[in-house]
């Protein structure tokens, strides 16, 4: 009698990973498939419209990008951040702070289009790296555990910017109550496109520079040395605290970079409730299931972007919306499964003991 | 129905395991008899822990069978092993170290009370230890322990499940020399009143010590089984490495200029307790100085100071007459001093990085591997070719990740890394502890070879008979102080002994 079992494997092949995760969202799909047929549905036509959706137009196309911008940003963020092993759950509070002081700028200062988008760009850096400057002093000098004032940060800044809306910003021409004026300036388009900006361009260039400093240059060297052993960083030499603070000032200088892109988007270009629609919490699904690689994200990113997107039409569809989250999770779910299936491998047993056998 | 044969305790027979098509073991025969010691001897890889694994139950045999006292039993499970009589205390503890002792006996035991008081928990802790003859704090929580006594709430754990069949897997590689003393009579306590221990190591004199058997295993094979009266040390290391091997260290008149120097050195230990007190140490280019003292008299804070990985309170620090102390890690690796700490895989090596980017971890910022900015990448895949070739670190490719090769392989790594920057000064503490003869052979030259490249060396070693045989002169620590320098040649080990102990070398000499 032989029998089959899993074993860890030693060394885990990415790119057999990367397929493997596939397969569990297409696994997961198909799951989902079933369950809505038994439920009188046709899913093959959800499908259909789902695909359809998004590659039927350029409108579906530009949407997905759309959606895309925001959650790369944040993920990107996270993921930079989980390189070191450290957690920033507060990506979509900076986010909006970056959106919140980019929109401060771009409201108050005229002059050239062209100068005021740059200082709303520093403007949102600067505010998104100030929004994660407490978490990542306490985190480098006093060792306090970053998930809990990033996440908490989030709070306040949707605080503060509900406040902006309904308050020293609101918009006061048009009907909405809670909106704040709107920014009168925006991005180049993309030209042979309807909805997009340059903004499309930023998170592939970070995604970019993000790559080529973890595989080319010392920093990166650094950085994914204390995320593996911070002791033996300290060994060789590397300021840790430096490295740390640095780190967690860049990504939050991404994730409000991010909020500042987002205003550029068509029926944006506002802040309110609302403006930072889980982008924090989705980059973060992205960032942990690309493991903190970033082409990995870039991916995932616009892979649950479109996923989004495709929802979206199927809720006008007359699709459930609690159908679709959970179609979403199951996904989800699929692939994070997969990512676990291509750490194990099935092996075959020979009969190793026999059983209740008597000495001679 | 034959009459099962009850002379045995464990009998294994022809137990095979492979992984990735390798054999780790290859039809081993293993035979324990009750009440015994029964060393498990053999150099790291040749199967030892493969072979207890399976007998508890942790891996399953791809062929063979296993009986206990006589009946042969599926070993299928740790549950199965405990219920079949064997239990193993593993290297690395399974304790949950927030919890205490009484709570961690009971935990995920079948017995435990489902409703049940801390105050039950402990009168059957106590009841346990009282019948077992072993003794702990049952209400300390464990971080608070010595590694000896978790060792013993281990121990503890297993024998409360019923195990009569004791596996300790190299239970003296994480002790003191005054730990694993204790041990040993606990070992001695367990066999006499009728259990078995089988006792898994690599050190010979340890193992001739404690043991009443003695099996040798050498890449996967069983070598032989004998009696431990009558063995040598020399006859065991040569079944076990297969050839016949000492070091022969040639020690020779010592002409070299001051490299290294400290002067009235204060430091505190990471609880703020004062681990250095004032201490004077000259080292020379060319020589070997040993630190004898048993662990924990302030040899760890002494290598960490001279290579600025903790401050000083006071005293200077001299390497080449550069002052040191406080400095920067990477200024002292730049003045060419290599240090191979004694916890090599927690503090020397990133396991999820590739061997690769563990071969130039101590290094990589320097002119030849960096811009600065970048990364020369094919001179750092050269210089890690190089590294694992002349520490012969067995591993697939300098790409896979150095968590995965055996600790064997990391420290070989780690020792030899620090040896090529030690072109100075070399601070080796405990460098070979956790070593085969092999292995450790190799550290041991790889440090002469440094010396004799002009290095001075500190070889830092609670291991008296290493610190004789491998140092051209010899200081004796004690609380933080040393208490006396001896040249080889009036190196008396009663007296280092002695001074060990806490003893003057005035009164040293006296007895």
């Amino acid at each position: 009698m032989s029998t089959y079992r899993l074993e860890r494997r030693l060394e885990v092949d990415t790119k057999k990973q990367a397929l493997t995760r596939v397969a569990g969202a297409l696994i997961a799909m198909a799951v989902a498939g079933l369950v809505l047929l038994l439920t009188g549905r046709n899913s093959f036509k959800i499908l259909f419209d789902g695909l359809e959706a998004i590659f039927g137009s350029q409108r579906g196309l530009e949407g997905v990008a759309l959606r895309a911008i925001p959650i790369l940003m944040t993920a990107l963020a996270v993921a930079l951040s989980l390189r070191m092993k450290i957690w920033n759950i507060g990506s979509g509070g900076q986010f909006l702070m970056g959106a919140f002081a980019a929109l401060g700028v771009g409201i108050h200062v005229n002059g050239p289009g062209w100068l005021v988008l740059i200082l709303m760009a520093l403007a949102a850096l600067v505010a998104g790296s100030l929004w994660i400057l407490v978490p990542a002093l306490a985190r480098a000098y006093w060792d306090v555990n970053e998930i809990i004032t990033t996440l908490l940060l989030n709070f306040v800044a949707a605080q503060l910017v509900t406040w902006a809306s309904i308050g020293f910003w609101r918009d006061t021409e048009a009907a909405v109550i809670q909106s704040t004026k709107r920014v009168p300036y925006r991005l180049a388009e993309l030209p042979g496109t309807d909805s997009l900006t340059i903004a499309l361009l930023v998170p592939f260039v970070i995604a970019l520079v993000l790559f080529w400093i973890f595989r080319s240059t010392t920093i990166g060297f650094e950085i994914d040395t204390i995320g593996g052993n911070a002791r033996a960083a300290a060994f060789a030499g590397i300021n840790v605290r430096r490295r740390i603070l640095l780190v967690m000032l860049c990504t939050g200088a991404i994730a409000g970079l991010g909020g500042m892109l987002q205003l550029s988007a068509p029926g944006a270009r506002q802040l309110g409730p609302g403006y930072e629609a889980q982008f924090g919490l989705t980059g973060f699904i992205v960032a942990a299931l690309a493991g903190g690689a970033m082409m990995g994200v870039l991916v995932g990113g616009t892979f649950i972007a479109s996923m989004f997107f495709a929802g979206l039409v199927l809720q006008t569809k007359g699709l459930s919306v609690y159908i679709i989250f959970g179609i979403y999770g199951l996904i989800l779910t699929g692939v994070a499964l997969g990512e676990m299936a291509a750490r194990y491998r099935l092996v075959r047993v020979g009969d190793a003991v026999s059983s209740e056998r008597v000495a001679s | 129905m034959i009459e099962p044969d009850h002379s045995y305790a464990v009998e294994a027979r022809g137990i095979s395991k492979y992984f990735g098509g390798v054999a780790a073991l290859d039809g081993v025969d293993f035979k324990v008899h009750w009440g015994e010691v029964h060393a498990l001897l053999g150099e790291n890889g040749a199967g030892k822990t493969t072979l207890s694994n399976i007998l508890a139950g942790i891996y399953r045999a791809d062929s063979g069978e296993i009986a206990v006292d006589g009946l042969t039993h599926e070993v299928r499970t740790p549950a199965q092993a405990i219920e079949a009589g064997i239990g193993m205390v593993h290297q690395h503890f399974k304790l949950v170290e927030t919890m205490t002792v009484a709570e961690n006996v009971h935990l995920g035991w079948p017995d435990t009370p489902t409703l049940v008081s801390q105050r039950v928990l402990v009168d059957r802790t106590n009841h346990l230890m009282e019948e077992i003859g072993l003794h702990v704090d049952p209400t300390a929580k464990v971080w608070q322990l010595s590694v000896g006594e978790q060792q013993r709430v281990e121990i503890l754990r297993v024998l409360a499940r019923g195990a009569q069949i004791l596996i300790l897997d190299e239970p003296t590689a994480v002790l003191t020399s005054h730990e694993a003393r204790d041990l040993f009579k606990v070992m001695r306590d367990l066999v006499s009143g009728g259990r078995t221990v089988i006792f898994i190591s690599h050190k010979l004199n340890e193992v001739l010590e404690v043991s009443d058997q003695i099996t040798v295993l050498r890449d996967g094979v069983h070598e032989v089984t004998r009696s431990a009266e009558g063995a040598t040390p020399r006859e065991l290391a040569r079944l076990m490495t297969g050839e016949e091997r000492t070091l022969e260290v040639e020690h020779r008149e010592i002409t070299g200029e001051t490299v290294l120097q400290l002067e009235g050195v204060t430091a505190s230990n990471d609880r703020g307790v004062v681990a250095l007190s004032s201490v004077d140490l000259v080292a020379r280019s060319g020589e070997i100085l040993g630190i004898a003292g048993v662990s924990g008299n302030g040899q760890t804070e002494l290598a960490e100071v001279i290579s600025a990985m903790r401050r000083v309170d006071g005293g200077t620090i001299t390497v080449d007459g550069e002052d040191v102390a406080n400095g920067l890690v990477r200024k002292v690796t730049d003045l060419g001093v290599g240090h191979i700490p004694e916890d090599r895989i927690g503090v020397g090596i990133v396991g999820s990085a590739s061997v690769k980017d563990n071969a130039v971890l101590r290094h990589y910022w320097t002119e030849g591997l960096s811009s600065g900015v970048t990364l020369f990448r094919q001179a750092v895949v050269d210089f890690a070719t190089r590294l694992v070739e002349v520490a012969r670190v067995q591993t697939r490719s300098i790409t896979a990740t150095a968590g995965q090769m055996s600790g064997g392989n990391q420290q070989r790594l780690v020792a030899r890394r620090e040896a090529l920057l030690a072109t100075r000064v070399l601070i080796a503490v405990h460098p070979t502890r956790g070593l085969d003869v092999l292995a450790a052979q190799e550290v041991q030259t790889a440090v002469i070879g440094q010396r004799d490249r002009g290095a001075a060396v500190l070889f830092i070693s609670d291991d008296l008979d290493e610190v004789l045989l491998m140092s051209d002169r010899i200081a004796v620590m004690y609380e933080g102080r040393i208490m006396g320098i001896f040249d080889r040649v009036d190196a008396d080990r009663e007296a280092i002994g002695l001074m060990m102990g806490g003893h003057t070398l005035e009164e040293a000499m006296a007895k």
